[in-house]
């Protein structure tokens, strides 16, 4: 009895401990928010005030004008949806159609195939980024879209989630096309891709996500300043002389809208692409 | 006979389409992955320039001794260091002990989840950025460390002090990342099974000593994990030193090594002593991913 007590006591010791650490990591996003609509002066008062006493929703105005009024922001916002959208598109296309063919062809040399696709994970993207940026340039591929897409088509990662989600997909069903007379290439396309939905969309958001924080490539490869995205325009914006704050916070609120409306409608596949990365196979 | 044939027909059909299927990919590993990669150690041993029309010259070793014997490296090798273990320590003792918190709590578990996952969703430009304003001077920090510390109007420098500035980064990062490891351990203590819990509990082991008698040593797959993640993810941090700097911090404390080939390369424009640090880089990223593999393997096969 004595012994149950105590624990209910810890458990609710800890469940305090608990909530008050939420609320201590929910602080700098509710900051966020709240000087997004702040005057500059107002985000640097003592004592800070949660609430704005005075509300400066022309932040926002500013924020898409930028300091100089030329409206970059929205241009660079276009860049990041394209650039991360058309990733995400491919990365679970081309992941698909490779951990397919690894998951269901039998053929001499696959595993070789598989081990040199995984090894690539041991090859971390800021050992090859110069070599990569000068092949890149050497293509003429320097402040293009295609610059910042083609070096991001597909990943490892991709290509393992697709291969150990396909693995189980039943053999049966493929051969019963096969005898229908269906192609190999409709057979991936109608009945595979069609079948692929929870793996495909966890890879999709993931890859989106990647892409929209990604910061040292597009740094790289589009220095102009039509072709920066999101990242880039954020670090310009606040080491520019004349920057408000206030506009700052609402950069940085416009620039997390997409990703928190992922993460709230899809919070399945978030959260999910953290468990994949650790079973690998569920 | 005649069926042999077919089938041996059939299968050469299919294994033609497996080659098929897996080109794409076999194409474009080769050119954005294993090509850059020999050509960054291939180009360490030449006095490659950027912009430069001088053709490259083979100078052996040079490159990697000027590179070793300068200060400047041994300054970024410390810079990525520091951070790497100052993250590491927090991260991982922060993200187990909240995770053993949700696992315990019978209501809330999927808000507590969410809470600390958040900052993960956000660019960690943005991450950083936010910081930023926060730890001006004039700042939220400030405010809060002195009401904590009961020191009012003291201003402890987040951004100006060498040390601090060190300490700002990895406050930045560890709140960033915290949800996502805490989730991870959760996803591992959730895999143990509860009969082994159950018979701690009347035999009479309390939390505390189940915690760690029972639960830390069968998620060693998931922690060993986990640390290695943390390492690779450390080792490559950029973002958060990049817009400091460029806010105006000083350079020389949190000079990390990916920001050192970025510099070495786009800055100093050479190409040559950019590859030795990024080979050098690769070499011990290398160790802790053939780690991270073997680890992620053998806790497959455990399950």
């Amino acid at each position: 009895m004595m012994r149950r007590s105590r624990e209910t006591v810890g458990s609710i010791t800890g469940s305090l401990v608990l909530f008050a650490a939420c609320a201590l990591v929910l602080v700098p996003l509710v900051f966020m928010l709240g000087s997004s609509f702040m005057p500059a002066m107002d985000i640097m008062k003592m004592p800070y005030r949660w609430i704005p006493e005075v509300w400066k929703p022309s932040n926002y105005l500013r924020a898409l004008e930028g300091n100089d009024g030329s409206w970059m922001y929205l241009r660079n916002i276009f860049n990041s949806v394209l650039v991360s959208t058309s990733i995400a598109v491919s990365t679970v296309l081309l992941s698909s159609l490779v951990g397919y063919g690894l998951a269901k062809f039998r053929f001499r040399g696959r595993n070789a195939v598989f081990m040199a696709i995984m090894g690539t994970m041991m090859i971390p993207f800021e050992t090859i980024m110069i070599p990569l940026y000068l092949i890149a340039v050497k293509a003429g591929m320097q402040n293009s879209y295609a610059g910042l897409i083609v070096p991001f088509l597909m990943n490892a990662f991709g290509v393992f989630i697709m291969r150990q989600y396909l693995i189980t997909f039943p053999d049966e069903m493929l051969d019963a096309a096969r005898i229908d007379g269906c192609s190999e290439p409709r057979i991936f396309w109608d009945i595979v891709f069609r079948n692929a939905g929870p793996a495909a969309a966890t890879l999709a958001v993931l890859s989106f996500r990647q892409q929209w924080d990604n910061l040292l490539w597009p740094l790289l490869i589009a220095q102009d300043e039509n072709m920066k995205t999101i990242p880039a325009y954020i670090v310009k914006f606040a080491a520019e002389k004349h920057a408000d704050e206030g506009a700052m916070m609402a950069v940085a609120v416009i620039a997390s809208i997409p990703v928190f409306v992922l993460f709230f409608t899809l919070s399945k596949y978030f959260l999910g692409g953290s468990a994949v990365y650790q079973a690998g196979k569920e | 006979m005649k069926r042999r044939e077919i089938v041996g027909a059939l299968e050469r059909d299919r294994s033609k389409w497996g080659w098929a299927f897996v080109a794409p990919g076999l194409v474009f590993f080769s050119i954005f992955s294993f090509y850059p990669m020999l050509n960054a150690i291939w180009t360490s041993f030449f006095n490659k320039r950027l912009l430069s029309l001088k053709k490259p010259t083979f100078i052996g070793f040079q490159n990697y001794q000027r590179v070793l014997g300068s200060e400047d490296f041994w300054n970024s090798a410390r810079a990525t260091a520091t951070f790497t273990v100052g993250v590491f320590v927090p991260l991982f003792v922060m993200s187990l002990f909240f995770a053993a918190l949700i696992t315990n709590m019978k209501r809330g578990k999927r808000f507590a989840q969410a809470a600390l996952y958040s900052p993960a969703v956000l660019s960690s430009v943005v991450a950083a950025l936010i910081w930023l304003l926060m730890l001006d001077p004039r700042g939220l920090a400030n405010q809060f460390a002195n009401w904590i510390l009961a020191t009012p109007g003291i201003d402890h420098q987040w951004l100006s002090s060498s040390t601090m500035v060190q300490v700002s980064t990895m406050i930045v990062y560890v709140w960033k990342y915290l949800g996502y490891f805490t989730i991870l351990f959760v996803t591992g203590i959730g895999k143990i099974p509860d009969s082994v819990n159950e018979a701690a509990l009347m035999d009479g082991a309390g939390p505390i000593r189940r915690f760690f008698s029972i639960t830390l040593p069968l998620l060693r797959p998931t922690t060993v994990l986990v640390s290695v993640m943390i390492l690779i993810q450390c080792m490559k941090t950029f973002s958060t030193q990049y817009l400091f700097t460029q806010s105006g911090a000083s350079l020389a404390p949190i000079n990390v090594i990916t920001l050192n080939i970025y510099n070495t390369a786009m800055r100093d424009l050479n190409i040559g002593r950019a590859s030795v640090m990024s080979t050098l880089l690769f070499l011990l990223m290398l160790g802790l991913t053939w780690i991270q593999l073997r680890v992620s393997r053998n806790s497959e096969a455990e399950l």
